[in-house]
């Protein structure tokens, strides 16, 4: 899972049968200078591809929410759904402390 | 870092954090959720942090392996319907470096 924010919606006309009435969100990943910034930080983009996300569970423009990627993104679906990203949680708190980094060794 | 679909990675990361998030799929009940710095053999940071499940209870800028089978972290969460993914399967004890590159 990695964290992203929402910075926007996806509505379709046409789906899968399997996907109608699907929300999506669009999902900038957070970069390393994004986590330091904090949820509160005013909004940044980092320079991770966007991506479009399936959402359950109600995300909306500005959270910050977790998003799976790859195969594990379909498998809440009972059937087989063309899904390769999936909101999976919505962040309410986080935490982070990045350590001091060791200089990198001269080569 | 990649993440390409169908591969699995085993990382070495740090611990640098942790999330919070009341809305979330079922199977994360009860779980901590802990961001995961990928870092090289030097300690420095590769790539964007990873949430990783975390059943040992890891501390704070330790170093720890992740692992990205989804499999396994749908048995350990006990949910076959789970996107669980990437899960912190062993903490590191004592950095090795033995390459000197």
């Amino acid at each position: 899972m990695r964290l992203g924010r929402v910075i926007g919606r996806v509505t379709l006309s046409q789906a899968v049968p399997s996907l109608t009435g699907a929300r999506w969100l669009i999902v900038n990943p957070l970069g390393r200078e994004q986590y330091r910034q904090g949820l509160e930080a005013d909004i940044t983009l980092s320079k991770e591809p966007s991506l479009v996300a399936y959402d359950a569970l109600g995300g909306g423009v500005g959270q910050v929410i977790g998003f799976v990627e790859g195969r594990e993104a379909a498998v809440p679906f009972p059937q087989p759904t063309p899904i390769d990203a999936i909101c999976a949680a919505l962040v309410d708190k986080m935490f982070y402390h990045p350590a001091e980094t060791p200089e990198a060794p001269k080569v | 870092m990649d993440t390409i679909n169908g591969r699995c990675f085993m990382l070495l990361a740090r611990i640098e954090g942790s999330v919070i998030a009341v809305r979330k799929h079922p199977s994360f009940e009860g779980w901590r959720l802990m961001i995961c710095q990928p870092i090289d053999a030097h300690g420095q940071p590769e790539g964007v942090p990873q949430i990783a499940l975390d059943p040992w209870g890891a501390g704070m800028h330790q170093r720890v392996i992740i692992s990205s089978d989804g499999a396994a972290a749908r048995v350990a969460v006990g949910d076959e319907n789970s996107p669980a993914r990437w899960m912190i399967i062993g903490i590191v004890d004592e950095p090795e470096l033995t390459l000197n590159t």
